[in-house]
């Protein structure tokens, strides 16, 4: 088990480097000079100026140079400054990734806690108003715009009702509340983003769930708990469940770049300060220094969630982790 | 047995595609004429589904989104259809080092989330329809790619190519003659599936600003009026929302029939 | 001597394109205490799915339409849920073709063992697991210890085979129903199983259907012989009336395959 994880560990390295690569010529996609992209909005910079600042930034040497210097930065945390107000990219990020993290874990969480019994109902009641009516409201879910839903319950529960604060994670008036009124406070703001965020994955895992008990349940080894005298409860909660569940590991990492990627609409919209709304203000901005840490970041997490995936289904699958 | 999924899947783009082909018919108002006496017109006989704040029929601009969002997801899936296919076949017939460079290839591709990069590269070139038709195209093509190799691997081992092969036809031409047709029934599914996936993508990306630019009308365009309209006018959030949703429904229906259609 | 089951008229349908398939159509055997019945057909003549009916362990698409199943003179088919799973397993026990993937994959052995002896006998875990390493001696396995902390997939289907024994015989069943039970696994292997069974009987001392497609294991162990074809029980006799005055022209088609298999 532990050289699996450490060949694993070791076979990140290749894609580890693939990941800057595709990244480094992401930003060389740009027309024209580097510079002029960041400093187009400057219109005082001079010819002179350009030439000086090429120089400094080392965008006057070939190609690869450039990208060997640059993975050397990167190989020290050094991202560069942000050029909306030049601070060091990396503060910026690592001051709003907590935010984003714990919502897509809250979400993902409260996917796994009602998706997974919700797909063993349909699966049990195959065929059934539940199994009928649940099967295409997920058909639906799959097919709608997170961005929409989120629209629709913003007008729905914020505007209509009045019941859910419009954007941001806290009140105004925060700083005077007591410590419950503060837990209350950021869960009404967050009810929705995490709702959203967790929508489409909620509706892709049920249908797995679902698909994943029915195949379970006609296995020749559901036979043998008949047999042996179990009850109905022991056959399904036990024999076949277990089965049911192992695969739906891997679909942890799988979903994380959904989920990320969905934070960026998901928190745009709902003014949310984490790593989405960054991303999408420095693309606004052209800040490409925070475009390219955030795609780098991103990638290497969504990478780490694979393996994180891999190893848990290995140490979870029999099959797996004692492999003759 | 009728294959209902199949029947109104395609019924619903049938429906979509015509009216997209048709849309100076179709729409009654030109859908970039402002009109300072119809300002966020509530749904009525003559604006069916309302205006918006600039008072431009919402109904023309949705019927004129359509041509946008169907034409993007087609010519973007059609890219990315091509370069997985290519891709893929070269992997799964050739083997090897080839296939471990581009499966590789394939695993980093899958590492970013899409949007992310999606929205880098729009930034970075600046967003117009033809960009997003290439950006959405070359970061969607890595399923496919893993398809078709997968597919040809097993195809790879059958008698039939064992025999061509044994008569000393050309490899290109074994991949072109006889693996791709036969790979190509799962490809078909997973391409349909993609349109619905890059409409998403594109209102996505439209709605935050850096996919289709206005006044040219797309879906996800239009709704980024209704994050300033959310209690005033509840058309401009329902209405485009729903087309976004119902071609994607059309588009997954039609690939569920053909997958059952393929499977038995 | 007094019959321990008697299954009488039996027939079990099965649903297709909403409407019925009979698959076993008036099936009528008996067994008497101590007896080892075979009951011999081609693949596909329904013994499997007659043995399943008597504890009524069906899949979810066949349906017992007629017929009754009397164990110890009381009528199985009529019984409640509750009161069968205390037959299933205690009573009557099964092993069955493919040892491997009829034990549950993410389970240890030692666990699948005691689950049914903690459940019929009442016992705590560690007495179960004593009693799970003694059954597992009994059935010849040298090692115990190990055999009971390792998953089914980690043993060969020998093995396997023995540990469904061990499980099986854990609650002294009256009657052994052992389905085509060597039937995936080599000759050798075969061979000791079928001696095992025989050794266990004779101290044991229980009764067993034995479902095989192989003439020659049943003339090796059979009191008595019953064919069965397309979901009837068409001959039964002692193995010699069977083997030397066949009445039914599918039972001396199934010795004629099985007098070609003794000839290579």
């Amino acid at each position: 088990m532990i050289t699996y994880i450490f060949r694993r560990l070791f076979g990140l390295l290749p894609m580890l480097f693939g990941i800057t690569l595709i990244s480094f010529m992401v930003i060389k996609l740009a027309p024209g000079k580097p510079v002029m992209l960041q400093y187009s909005l400057n219109p005082k910079i001079s010819l002179d100026e350009i030439k000086r600042l090429e120089k400094i930034e080392g965008f006057d040497k070939p190609l690869y140079v450039q990208y060997f210097n640059w993975l050397g930065n990167l190989s020290r945390f050094n991202f560069g400054r942000s050029i909306s107000d030049g601070r060091f990219v990396m503060d910026k990020i690592v001051e709003r990734l907590p935010v984003t993290l714990s919502i897509n874990i809250l979400s993902l969480f409260l996917i796994f806690l009602i998706a997974v019994p919700w797909g063993i109902r349909s699966a049990l009641k195959q065929g059934s108003t539940f199994d009928r009516v649940s099967t295409l409201v997920m058909f639906l879910l799959f097919a709608a715009p997170t961005f929409w839903l989120a629209l629709l319950l913003m007008q729905l529960f914020c505007i209509q009702f009045g019941w859910l604060p419009i954007s941001g994670i806290t009140s105004l008036d925060f700083e005077h509340f007591n410590w419950w009124q503060k837990v209350f406070d950021i869960g009404r703001h967050l009810f929705l983003p995490v709702l959203v965020s967790g929508l489409a994955g909620f509706a892709g895992i049920c249908r797995y769930m679902r698909s994943n008990m029915i195949e379970a349940l006609q296995q020749p080894y559901i036979y043998t708990a008949r047999a042996k005298g179990l009850s109905e409860n022991k056959i399904i909660y036990k024999h076949a469940l277990r089965n049911a569940l192992l695969p739906i590991v891997t679909i942890l990492g799988l979903s994380l770049p959904g989920l990320l990627g969905g934070s960026i609409i998901f928190e745009s919209i709902f003014a949310i300060p984490g790593i989405g709304r960054l991303f999408y203000e420095a693309a606004m901005m052209r800040d490409i220094n925070l475009i390219m840490a955030e795609i780098i970041l991103v990638a290497v997490l969504t990478m780490l969630g694979n393996l994180i995936a891999d190893v848990l289904y290995a140490y979870v699958d029999p099959r797996i982790r004692y492999k003759k | 047995m009728q294959n209902k999924s199949l029947n109104i899947g395609i019924l619903i783009i049938g429906f979509l595609t015509i009216i997209a082909i048709l849309a100076p018919l179709v729409s009654p108002f030109d859908p970039s004429v402002i009109d300072q006496d119809s300002l966020l017109m509530p749904p009525s006989l003559k604006h069916f589904l309302g205006t918006d704040t600039l008072g431009r029929d919402l109904f023309s601009r949705i019927v004129f989104g359509a041509r946008i969002s169907l034409g993007i997801g087609l010519v973007a899936v059609g890219i990315a259809t091509l370069v997985g296919l290519i891709l893929g076949a070269a992997a799964g017939f050739y083997g090897g080092r080839i296939d471990g460079l581009i499966m590789r290839f394939v695993d980093i591709m899958l590492c970013f989330p899409t949007f992310y990069l999606i929205l880098a590269v729009a930034a970075i070139l600046g967003p117009s329809i033809f960009n997003i038709m290439i950006i959405v195209g070359l970061t969607s093509w890595m399923g496919v790619a893993r398809l078709v190799r997968g597919e040809i691997l097993s195809l790879k081992e059958r008698e039939f190519i064992q025999a061509e092969k044994s008569i000393g036809a050309s490899n290109l031409r074994i991949i072109i003659r006889h693996l791709i047709p036969n790979a190509i029934g799962p490809v078909l599914v997973s391409a349909t599936l993609g349109i619905g996936g890059a409409i998403l993508l594109e209102s996505g990306l439209s709605f935050l600003g850096l996919g289709v630019q206005p006044p040219t009308p797309s879906w996800g365009n239009i709704l980024i009026e209704s994050k300033s309209t959310l209690g005033v006018a509840w058309w401009i959030t329902v209405f485009p929302g729903l087309a976004i949703l119902t071609t994607i429904l059309g588009f997954n229906l039609i690939a569920e029939g053909l997958k059952k259609k393929l499977g038995g | 001597m007094e019959n321990l089951l008697e299954v009488k008229n039996l027939k079990v349908e099965f649903f297709s394109n909403k409407s019925l398939v009979p698959v076993i159509d008036g099936a009528t055997f008996f067994i008497k205490k101590d007896e080892i019945l075979v009951l011999a057909g081609e693949s596909g003549s329904g013994k499997t799915l007659t043995a399943l009916s008597i504890t009524k362990i069906l899949p979810n698409s066949a349906i017992i339409t007629a017929g009754s199943a009397k164990f110890m003179g009381v009528d199985l088919l009529t019984m409640d849920e509750k009161a069968l799973t205390d037959i299933r397993g205690r009573e009557i026990a099964y092993i069955f073709q493919e040892p491997t993937s009829y034990l549950n994959p993410v389970f240890t052995v030692g666990i699948q063992i005691t689950e049914v002896i903690m459940l019929h006998q009442n016992k705590n875990k560690l007495d179960a697991f004593n009693e799970a390493k003694e059954l597992l001696s009994l059935v010849k396995i040298k090692d115990p210890q190990r055999v009971l902390s390792s998953y089914p997939h980690q043993l060969s289907g020998g093995m396997n085979q023995r540990v469904f024994l061990a499980m099986a015989l854990a609650c002294k069943p009256k009657l052994l129903i052992a389905d085509e039970p060597t039937t995936a696994l080599d000759v050798t292997i075969e061979a000791q199983i079928l001696q095992l069974l025989l050794d266990l009987k004779k101290t044991m001392g229980f009764s067993l259907l034995f479902i095989t497609h192989n003439l020659s294991i049943a003339k090796k162990i059979a009191d008595r012989i019953c064919v069965m074809c397309k979901g009837k029980i068409v001959e039964e006799g002692s193995v010699d009336k069977i083997f030397d005055a066949p009445e039914h022209f599918h039972t001396r088609e199934l010795i004629n395959a099985y007098e070609k298999i003794g000839k290579l």
